[in-house]
């Protein structure tokens, strides 16, 4: 970094010098103490600005979170449509804790047209976040009058990779007891004796991993799947090739789906605050960028004298 | 001779695993879940054994920590209390309202607002970035700002417009590295693989 500090440039050269001088206690740069007053109010202001912007109702139409283009939306619920009568779904809840608010409006809306659905589910976490957020969401469904007896918790499975080979064959804790166990035990024990498989992705236990340990043991089972945006580029060849039947792998999808669907649990995320957001992200840049661009230009050699 | 023990053990595990993998034998598939219980095991003994080293440092720096006491404090006062939602007589481990309670109103809004800090810090690093004059900075960046437009929640003919491009970056430039990186990532791992079965490296003879 030190070798790019500009010659000619008095106000940057004595911030690159600050910044290098002392770790914890050193002084604000100039140009914070120059504007010393707004930078201290200036996060404060944005956070309310934000409160009020997810209070207040979305602005429909001039501002819209869901993906106009429908084929991710359209081809997740398809995969969902095919399941037979009284469906016997694994919930493969692995999200974490950072990326779970990006995707637990579609979960919860997808969760609830299953549950709508006469779906029995059964939640499995590999990781100990996605473990923690599923007993939230069991515990929400619970509350929100899905019957006891179409849900089953089979727990936290350790062993990452290892716990997911072993759950191919046996899924089922001993402990685990009730109609839907002994139904997933009367149909062998393991994952085959599930009709699909929704995968809530975000920690590294996502359904790349589900593709490579559980579709080539058990191609037949359809698997479809939540994931925050940051995995969607690694996840959109196997929804190609079709080992991924379904995925909801950004936002907008997620708002889109869930707005279709009439049992969403949730109010959706605020278009109108997300924009405020993105708004200050790039008004920050530009105007860092602007300040960049003013020193190079005060340092062309014509501009020196 | 040190690690010819380990590094045989691993060629043998591996490949019976992958003989499994391959190869339909009840025995074979006994063996292998038998193999996959230890890994199993193995891997809770870790995560049980790296709680108990952050307890042992956290409760080190307590008693040596000087003025910074509060981290430690939070820490081990937050292991406290998980440990007891989870494990007073009669709790029924994770699936205890406690514990439920704990995570849903306590640790997810904590976590989710880290999470929504960290914009804020990005912001300000990226700020700073620019200032140094770091050329990748500015590309990075310029990169991020051009995500933030494509991002914007807006309606109508512009809002689609958009969406189909960043879903089109996703899909394309995006998607193309990432896919770029896993095949490296994949290759680099098979050839580290193969290195050990074929006892390729020169420290494992040592």
């Amino acid at each position: 970094m030190t070798e790019a500090t500009p010659e000619g440039d008095p106000q940057i050269e004595s911030e690159v010098k600050e910044s290098e001088a002392g770790p914890m206690r050193r002084r604000a740069p100039a140009s914070l103490r120059s504007r010393a007053g707004w930078p201290v109010l200036a996060p404060f202001a944005l956070l309310a600005l934000l409160a009020v912007a997810v209070v207040l109702p979305n602005l429909a139409p001039p501002l819209s979170l869901a993906n106009p283009d429908r084929t991710a939306v359209t081809g997740f619920r398809a995969a969902l449509g095919t399941l037979p009568d009284d469906p016997l779904v694994l919930v493969a809840f692995d999200a974490d804790f950072g990326t779970y608010p990006e995707i637990s409006y579609a979960t919860r809306s997808a969760l609830a047209e299953l549950a709508d659905s006469g779906a029995s589910l059964a939640f499995v976490s590999y990781s100990p976040e996605g473990r923690a957020l599923a007993a939230a969401e069991l515990d929400r469904l619970q509350r929100s009058g899905v019957p006891a007896d179409r849900l089953l918790d089979l727990g936290y499975r350790s062993g990452v990779e290892a716990g997911l080979v072993q759950s191919v064959t046996s899924i089922v804790p001993e402990a685990a007891s009730g109609p839907l166990a002994g139904r997933v035990r009367a149909q062998g024990g393991g994952i085959d004796a599930f009709d699909a498989a929704l995968i809530v992705g975000g920690s590294d236990l996502g359904p790349r991993i589900w593709i490579e340990q559980v579709a080539t043991r058990i191609p037949q089972l359809p698997l479809v799947a939540i994931a925050p945006t940051v995995l969607r580029p690694e996840l959109e060849p196997y929804l190609a090739s079709g080992q991924l039947e379904g995925l909801l792998g950004t936002l907008r999808d997620g708002v889109a789906y869930g707005g279709d669907n009439g049992t969403a649990p949730d109010r959706p995320p605020s278009a109108l605050a997300m924009l405020l957001g993105m708004l200050v992200g790039i008004g920050v840049l530009v105007e860092a960028a602007g300040g960049r661009l003013a020193a190079a230009l005060s340092s062309l050699p014509g501009r020196r004298r | 001779m040190r690690r010819s023990l380990p590094t045989a053990l691993v060629v043998v595990v591996g490949l019976l695993l992958l003989l499994d993998f391959v190869v339909v034998n009840p025995s074979l598939a006994a063996l292998a879940g038998t193999l996959l219980e230890y890994i199993v095991l193995i891997a809770a003994a870790a995560a049980i054994t790296g709680a108990l080293a952050l307890g042992l440092r956290q409760v080190g720096l307590l008693r040596h920590g000087g003025e910074a006491r509060s981290g430690p404090l939070l820490v081990l006062g937050g292991m406290a209390v998980m440990l007891i939602a989870g494990f007073y007589p009669g709790s029924s481990g994770a699936t205890d309202p406690a514990v439920r309670w704990l995570v849903a109103a306590l640790l997810m809004p904590l976590v989710a607002a880290l999470f929504g800090l960290l914009f804020f810090f990005l912001l300000g690093a990226a700020q700073r970035g620019l200032r140094l004059r770091s050329r990748e900075t500015t590309v990075m960046l310029l990169a991020a700002c051009a995500a933030l437009v494509l991002l914007l929640p807006l309606g109508g003919i512009v809002g689609a417009w958009l969406a189909g491009a960043s879903s089109w970056a996703l899909a394309v430039p995006i998607g193309g590295v990432f896919r770029g990186l896993l095949i490296g990532i994949a290759i680099a791992t098979a050839i580290s693989a193969a290195r050990i079965l074929l006892a390729v490296d020169g420290a494992s003879d040592d």
